[in-house]
């Protein structure tokens, strides 16, 4: 009778361990479903040139890209086809790759130093972006504050206007936290939108 | 950890500053009067000039007698009284405000150096013009003007210019192997850098009577002399040494006729909120900065206008002023703020020249610190955080802990008052570009515990910029122009004084 009692007891336990384990894991799926991508958040991809035609075929998004204004003091969302990717992590890539490609319009100049490119991207759990660039973004920059905040804040403002469930972009140069860029704009820590520079 | 060790180098560098009783070479106060100069030695206590309240019975007579923890100084039949550890002095019946306490130490007792101007001449009646770089003390009218020397060296010539405040006729005159610079006055306040080196000047000091001696160098051939009134409260006296080849030799030419001036009085008066300056000369060594299209480097540029506004501010306002840097060296933006900090700078003014991918982009601007999400948070943490350490001799004090990188989210109101007025002293002088004043997360300014602000005085990119840049015109503009900001700064300061 005792004995009986004991393993009800136990079996009690046991099915309120299992359910509660349901239940927390549970909940914690849904509640990262909606602020979470539906792939993995955390993530890390290698910055692989895409293959020869892929940029050309398939679907593309409509994308803001920013670029110096006319009179070099702004920024200027332009609008580009960028190729749909799989995924945040994807679609940050091709984002900055665009921005790192794409001719400016005529009126307007690129921010960011010929020949620089993308080493690698990722994602924090706090939706942060990290973009790792090569030290070309230094070597090769002209200087200056004004300049150097359009190149920060071109990066910044293009990956947070498209991907507006990111909240901030810090900028990694070969790799490592990089103090600053021309030697002004602190890229110590994450960086939010700038609305100021835009036209 | 990273931030424990920040905390940690602070916390040992208020011990250290704690710690400053005493040390180094024994300095002292020039005492300038009538009856002569002497000598009255100062000493330290935690970083501030004090003086010792018996070695004034000498040149003032005063008698003392110490009663129930104070201290009454009696002279002329006027009576002060002091208290130990208290800023407020009664001098003759009026309170006044001292900018450090009164420190008995060892059965004396000591006033901060403003005790001197502030209270003790007031209360006997006598004029005391304190001149704290130079620790010269001025008694009654004698006529000390300041001069600041600044020698700028070309390939060609070096040019060895002399700012005078209050105005004062000065004459040049050629002798064997020098030159003999004789000013109209009592005595000289006188300011001379280090010399660099170069073949024109081989030294500069003070000669007999009221004089400036330059000792000529190897390739010293003739001089030219001018003196110019850049505003009513100061004179300016400029001496070129050039080679032998050139034949041009003569005396001061008479000075331009006075512009009228709407500036405010530049008088130095004594100010509570505003006694010393950090002036940081952007990039430096392997940092070049932006390059000019004729190859002008801004660190070269920026560090010329720093030291032309050192100049001014040393003449004209009596101010303490420090560079972050006075030669071509890389200096950490860490070290920069540091620097600043451990000067107990007032106001920090970072000066840089501007870049741009397309030529025709001019003008000046100024940014104050940008607040990133991390800075509104570090904000409330540098108002909340306070802690109460164990005071020397006792007791407790409460000292502010501020975490080095969000040091400057406490003063973005007073930064962005300070940018607004170098703004407009800048609008007043030269071309600014079409976005003067901006917020930006500049790495120089984060760490600075004081109202700070970055200055770009030029697009070293555009062609006619460039050359601006280089002359020295445009950088006493600039200078003019950032001196201008800091009389009305102080002004601001003073009135939110309590």
């Amino acid at each position: 009778m005792t004995i009986r009692r004991v393993l009800m007891g136990v079996a009690a336990v046991v099915a309120a361990a299992v359910f509660g384990w349901l239940v927390m894991t549970g909940l914690g799926r849904l509640l990262r479903a909606p602020a979470a991508p539906p792939e993995e958040p955390v993530a890390e991809v290698p910055a692989v040139a895409p293959p020869e035609g892929t940029a050309t075929e398939g679907p593309k998004i409509k994308a803001t890209l920013f670029f110096a204004s006319e009179d070099g003091q702004r920024l200027v969302g332009v609008q580009q086809d960028v190729p749909l990717a799989e995924g945040t992590v994807a679609q940050a890539r091709a984002l900055i790759e665009a921005l790192l490609s794409v001719p400016a319009p005529s009126a307007y100049s690129s921010t960011v130093p010929p020949g620089t490119t993308l080493r690698g991207l990722y994602v924090s759990d706090r939706f942060e972006v990290f973009v790792d660039l090569d030290a070309t973004v230094r070597t090769r920059h002209p200087g200056g504050s004004m300049q150097e905040l359009l190149t920060v804040y071109s990066v910044v403002n293009t990956l947070l206007v498209n991907l507006p469930t990111m909240t901030e972009v810090q900028i990694l140069i070969d790799g490592r936290e990089a103090d600053s860029l021309a030697g002004h704009v602190d890229l110590r820590r994450p960086l939010r939108k700038n609305e100021g520079l835009i036209q | 950890m990273r931030r424990t060790t920040r905390a940690l180098a602070l916390l040992l560098a208020l011990a250290a500053a704690t710690n400053g009783w005493g040390q180094g070479a024994t300095p002292s106060l020039s005492l300038l009067s009538r009856e002569g100069r002497r000598a009255l030695p100062i000493t330290v206590i935690n970083n501030q000039d004090y003086i010792a309240v018996d070695e004034l019975a000498g040149p003032f007579g005063t008698a003392s007698r110490e009663a129930a923890g104070g201290l009454t100084l009696t002279a002329r039949g006027r009576t002060l009284i002091l208290t130990a550890d208290q800023n407020l002095v009664s001098a003759a019946g009026r309170l006044v405000s001292l900018p450090a306490p009164v420190v008995r130490r060892d059965n004396r007792w000591y006033v901060p150096l403003d005790f001197l101007p502030r209270a003790l001449g007031p209360a006997l009646d006598l004029r005391l013009d304190l001149r704290r770089p130079a620790r010269l003390l001025v008694m009654g009218d004698l006529r000390v003007p300041r001069i600041v020397t600044r020698i700028d060296s070309g390939s060609t010539n070096v040019s060895v210019t002399f700012e005078i405040t209050p105005v004062t006729p000065a004459k040049v005159s050629a002798e064997a192997g020098r030159l003999v610079v004789q000013f109209d006055a009592d005595a000289l306040d006188l300011l001379i850098p280090p010399l660099p080196q170069q073949p024109f000047v081989s030294s500069i000091a003070p000669g007999e009577g009221n004089t400036v001696v330059i000792a000529t160098g190897p390739r010293y051939g003739a001089y030219r002399s001018s003196s110019s009134q850049p505003d009513a409260s100061s004179s300016r006296l400029t001496i070129d040494l050039m080679p032998s080849t050139s034949d041009l030799a003569g005396a001061v030419p008479p000075a331009p006729p006075l512009p009228v001036d709407i500036r405010p009085s530049v008088t130095p008066t004594p100010s509570t909120g505003l006694r010393t300056v950090v002036i940081d000369p952007g990039h430096g060594g392997d940092e070049l900065g932006a390059q000019g299209p004729r190859g002008t480097l801004e660190k070269d540029i920026t560090l010329a206008v720093s030291r032309r506004l050192r100049t001014m501010i040393e003449s004209r306002l009596g101010l303490r002023v420090f560079l972050t840097r006075d030669d071509d060296r890389t200096v950490p933006h860490d070290d920069r703020s540091a620097f600043a900090n451990n000067h107990q700078a007032d106001v920090f003014l970072s000066i840089h020249a501007n870049a741009a991918v397309r030529p025709f982009i001019k003008g000046a601007e100024v940014y104050y610190l940008s607040v990133e999400r991390a800075d509104a948070e570090a904000r409330k943490r540098a108002d909340d955080a306070a802690i109460v350490l164990p005071a020397l001799g006792g007791g407790t004090r409460t000292i502010d802990l501020i975490l080095w990188e969000t040091a400057q989210a406490r003063f973005l109101e007073q930064s962005s008052q300070l940018a607004g007025l170098v703004e407009a002293g800048l609008r007043a002088k030269v071309e600014m570009s079409p976005r003067a004043v901006q917020q930006a997360p500049f790495r120089v300014l984060v760490g600075a515990n004081m109202p700070a602000a970055l200055v770009e005085i030029g697009y070293l990119s555009n062609p006619d910029q460039e050359q601006q840049l280089t002359s020295a015109a445009y950088q006493d503009r600039i200078a003019e122009s950032l001196l201008d900001a800091l009389v009305k700064f102080r002004a601001l300061l003073d009135r939110g004084a309590p």
